[in-house]
């Protein structure tokens, strides 16, 4: 199936859906006036459908926006990706939205061009109502066949001598300009008031310095930590083009050395591994 | 309520502890200048009586408000400073303790450094008390009744304490009588006096103590609640014997035709499926073992039915589960000895009928034993002339077993060799050991006898076990030689290590007990709160907590019932105001509080809200803290992203006004 038939049983459904009055509302993508560039797309009038777009270039996470309306009337119709059903797991499993509040039409993804795509290991949708189309052949599902190690930006990192490491990120929260986009982006970021705005209590100055960008960034990663889900949406927002990937991927990378296998957002009723008192935790770590 | 910050700073000499390795002087100056600060003094003892007094003194001539003291470590006087903050106009938790002893003057050898970082510790101390806020204790009802979980001599000890002080107790017992390892015993060490015969005495004052429920056969399922508030289920197994009506006859016993190995003679008698435990049980009646009886297997049998006079017999039994409001716990559920088989292959295994462990031991040379006391041989029923004992089977062995040592094996080791050569007359035996151990009141003078006795102690281990003919070839070295010995046994018996016992696991993990690596009960201080644990309102008596002789083990459950009484006897109890609050309006409701909690005290609610923006009417998910349940770890804070969660007395902007002052 191309990407245009896609598109259009996309448009089709969405428009469906508004006729029906099942959703208030769908999310999808469309396109903007860049070129190579889309934007999340909220479709509220059937004949606002023909906007959806499917291409190489709908790369943003739907998942984020249902944060927007916690306590819909009505359902709300998301489209959603192998990332996209991850980031829902997360987000239920956060209890930020509800599972029946949602109508969940599946993509399988083909991967999109973009450099995250490459070593996702999850394209098919894993939480959905409907799937709109079948997945052709879908790659990337098992580790070894992936085109890019899942934690790259990771071992970039890890391959630098240690005195480089430090450099490494002393660079990096140097350039920081902490406009927060990374946070914004986040689907596990879902405070009501985040700490950083906390400004009274202390946690963060609004000194914008070295010091408190690292501060910033490493409390941002540890904040995310066993929760996240891999989708890069943070590197991806990042105006400074920052690789700050690597710091949640290398927390990632850490559980799967400790429990074996692990992935965030796999299933909505799991355990947190980081989070759970456990009397027969091993501590091995400590 | 702005809470003016005059705060005033006391510098404790501690007599030359401070004094001796760090400039006192110079801390109390360096206090003066520091902001908020309206009066700095020091004295040789602050924790004295005049030192207090000189602490009140000052309070009221400069109408201080906040307090901070630079002393030893919080945990000894911060309680002793609190109450005596009562006696004056301040809330005894505006008050801070900055810990200038064992962080500054006891580990520091250059007098100026520790001076420095002394006026640091007084420096976070002030900052973090100007951002304290007055607490108020609360008050929680207490439920004036015990559980005690396990009914063998530890259970029964704490059991009797506590009813004789005048509170309900009730005794949980998960096997049909209560009595434990110690009535399977023959003699106890050092005075020889009978097992039995010192135990039943205290089973029948269980049975008949008007303040004692005893709940035989049952087991502890679940556990709620918090110290004077628990709500525990006990789930009573079904007996298929009418316990009301029962006299204990002992008709159906003698009739049933099914018999199956006792676990109480340790697998060297039969007992039939309709039994009781040994003779002087309590209760004196007998139950149905579900998976040895025909009739419940097949439903063809009946005879224990037909034969009972009293009509009491009922296969249509079921479990039963009981719902108890406790307000303490005593944990008393013991030991089993290790499976020697499983470690110790060079010892047959299992393979060879008269190597055998020391409960087996202890059974056969019981009066009311399978061999009415008279030491046979389970393969042949001879008499041994020659008895190999080996110690420390399991125990200081971590390569086979377990690291520690059990304790009583020394003791017992003796006491059998002691009985064998009573006995046995012309019999032999030999004692193989690592150490011999034995401290205790007569107990080193009973190991003396038995060697005068004739008992031969070989310093060293067996390697190797093997038959020849009917004897038991053992093979091991005498250290103390240097040489290889072989001894042609007749009988083995290994004293094994004690392992805590099977299922104590999952009744500390539903207590929210901690246990050590090798499962023993972690108690609160391994020396000054040795029967508490970490969870309030639940405290440890006997092995449990880790391996002991019965001596010690009922001087815990005497400790451990003294603790209980103490807390029963209060109508209410405060609790620390040190616990986890929750900003409702910061919570997300994300729940990742919830499982972090040790104590299972935070849960999420339903609380009715209005959305941001449009109004409109809401119900969103909000943390609730159980005061009762929250022992203010500050687990939880750390969980909670946002800071929606505080530990009063520790909220994040003292904890970050403390971190700055460090670096002013």
């Amino acid at each position: 199936m191309t990407n245009e038939q896609k598109q259009t049983l996309m448009r089709e459904r969405a428009a469906a859906l508004m006729k029906d009055g099942a959703v208030s509302y769908v999310i999808g993508w469309r396109e903007t006036r860049f070129p190579g560039k889309t934007a999340i797309f909220f479709v509220r009038d059937e004949k606002d459908a023909d906007m959806l777009v499917w291409d190489e270039y709908t790369i943003p996470l739907t998942a984020k926006y249902l944060t927007e309306n916690r306590w819909p009337d009505k359902k709300i119709g998301i489209f959603a990706r192998g990332c996209d059903s991850k980031a829902i797991n997360r987000l239920i499993s956060d209890n930020q939205v509800e599972r029946e509040n949602l109508y969940i039409i599946g993509l399988p993804c083909e991967g999109k061009k973009d450099d995250r795509c490459l070593s996702c290991t999850q394209r098919d949708p894993l939480i959905y109502d409907e799937l709109l189309w079948e997945p052709e052949n879908a790659t990337g599902t098992s580790e070894t066949d992936l085109q890019r190690a899942r934690f790259f930006r990771a071992e970039e990192v890890e391959s630098l001598p240690t005195d480089a490491r430090f450099a490494h990120w002393e660079d990096v929260y140097a350039r920081c300009i902490r406009c927060y986009a990374c946070r914004n982006v986040c689907p596990v970021c879902t405070c009501r008031e985040c700490y950083v705005d906390m400004h009274r209590t202390g946690f963060q100055g609004k000194h914008h310095d070295a010091a408190e960008n690292r501060v910033f960034g490493v409390t941002r990663a540890f904040h995310v930590g066993d929760r996240c889900i891999e989708c890069g949406e943070c590197e991806r927002v990042c105006p400074m083009g920052l690789p700050i990937l690597g710091q949640t991927q290398k927390i990632i990378k850490t559980i799967e050395g400790l429990a074996g296998t692990y992935e965030a957002g796999m299933d909505p009723e799991a355990d947190s591994f980081l989070g759970k008192f456990d009397l027969d935790d091993k501590d091995t770590f400590m | 309520m702005a809470l003016s910050n005059k705060t005033g700073v006391f510098i404790c000499h501690c007599g030359t502890n401070i004094a001796g390795a760090l400039d006192v002087h110079k801390v109390v100056d360096a206090s003066r200048a520091l902001p908020g600060v309206a009066y700095a003094a020091d004295y040789k003892y602050l924790c004295s009586e005049p030192g207090q007094q000189l602490i009140l003194d000052a309070i009221k001539e400069h109408g201080l408000k906040r307090i901070v003291i630079a002393s030893c470590s919080p945990r000894m006087h911060e309680i002793t400073f609190r109450k005596m903050l009562k006696k004056s106009n301040i809330n005894e938790y505006l008050l801070e303790i900055a810990n200038i002893r064992e962080q500054a003057s006891w580990v520091h050898t250059d007098f100026d450094k520790a001076t420095e970082k002394a006026i640091d510790l007084v420096r976070m101390a002030v900052a973090k008390v100007g951002k304290s806020e007055p607490l108020k204790a609360q008050a929680i009802p207490i439920t004036k009744r015990a559980l005690v979980i396990g009914g063998g001599i530890a259970g029964i000890q704490a059991a009797l304490d506590i009813a004789d002080a005048g509170h309900e107790v009730v005794l949980v017992e998960r096997e049909c009588s209560i009595g434990g390892r110690m009535v399977m015993l023959d003699k106890t060490f050092p005075t020889l006096d009978c097992s039995a015969c010192i135990s039943t005495p205290k089973m029948v004052d269980v049975s008949a103590h008007p303040n004692i429920t005893l709940m035989t056969s049952s087991e502890v399922e679940e556990v709620q609640g918090y110290i004077g508030n628990f709500k525990v289920k006990v789930r009573k197994k079904a007996t298929y014997v009418n316990h009301d009506i029962c006299t204990g006859c002992g008709l159906c016993e003698e009739k049933c035709p099914f018999k199956v190995e006792s676990d109480f003679d340790r697998g060297l008698s039969k007992r039939p499926a309709i039994y009781k435990l040994f003779p002087q049980a309590v209760p004196a009646k007998p139950v149905i073992d579900k998976d040895a009886c025909v009739k419940l297997k097949t439903g063809k049998c009946g005879v224990c039915l037909k034969i009972c006079p009293l009509n009491c017999i009922d296969y249509e039994d079921e479990d039963k589960t009981v719902e108890l409001d406790i307000g303490a716990i005593v944990v008393a559920t013991g030991y089993k000895p290790a499976k020697w088989q499983s470690m110790y292959n060079e010892y047959g295994a299992g393979r060879f009928e008269d190597v055998i462990d020391g409960l087996q031991f202890e059974r056969l040379v019981n009066a009311s034993g399978p061999t009415e006391g008279k030491i046979k041989r389970p393969s042949d029923g001879k008499e041994p002339e020659t008895v190999v004992i080996v110690k420390c089977v399991g125990s200081r062995d971590p390569k086979k077993g377990h690291a520690y040592c059990s304790r009583a094996c020394c003791m017992y080791a003796a006491k059998h060799a002691h009985q064998i050569l009573e006995k046995l007359p012309g019999g032999r035996v030999f004692i193989f050991y690592i150490d011999i151990r034995t401290p205790g009141k007569g107990y080193e003078e009973f190991y003396d006898n038995t060697r005068k006795d004739g008992a031969v102690y070989v310093r060293g281990r067996i390697s190797r076990i093997f038959r020849e003919g009917d004897t038991l070839v053992c093979q091991g070295e005498d250290s103390l030689l240097g040489r290889q010995v072989r001894i042609n046994a007749d009988l083995v018996v290994l004293e094994t290590a004690m392992e805590p016992a099977e299922g104590s696991a999952d009744v500390l993990n539903m207590l929210g007990c901690a246990k050590n690596d090798d499962g023993w009960a972690q108690e609160a201080h391994p020396k000054l709160r040795p029967v508490e644990t970490q969870v309030g309102g639940v405290f440890l008596a006997g092995v449990c907590q880790g391996p002991k002789d019965i001596p010690d083990t009922v001087a815990q459950a005497s400790a451990s019932a003294a603790k209980v009484i103490g807390l029963l006897n209060k109508d209410e109890m405060e609790t620390s105001p040190m616990i986890a609050a929750v900003a409702a309006d910061k919570c997300s409701g994300c729940g990742a509080c919830e499982p972090i909690c040790p104590y299972t005290a935070i849960t999420l609610e339903k609380t009715p809200d209005r959305e941001p923006g449009t109004g409109k009417k809401i119900e969103r998910s909000v943390a609730n803290v159980n005061a009762g349940l929250c022992q203010g770890c500050g687990a939880c804070t750390v969980a909670c992203r946002t800071g929606a969660i505080d530990l009063l007395g520790f909220r994040n902007t003292q904890i970050l006004q403390e971190v700055d002052a460090l670096w002013q």
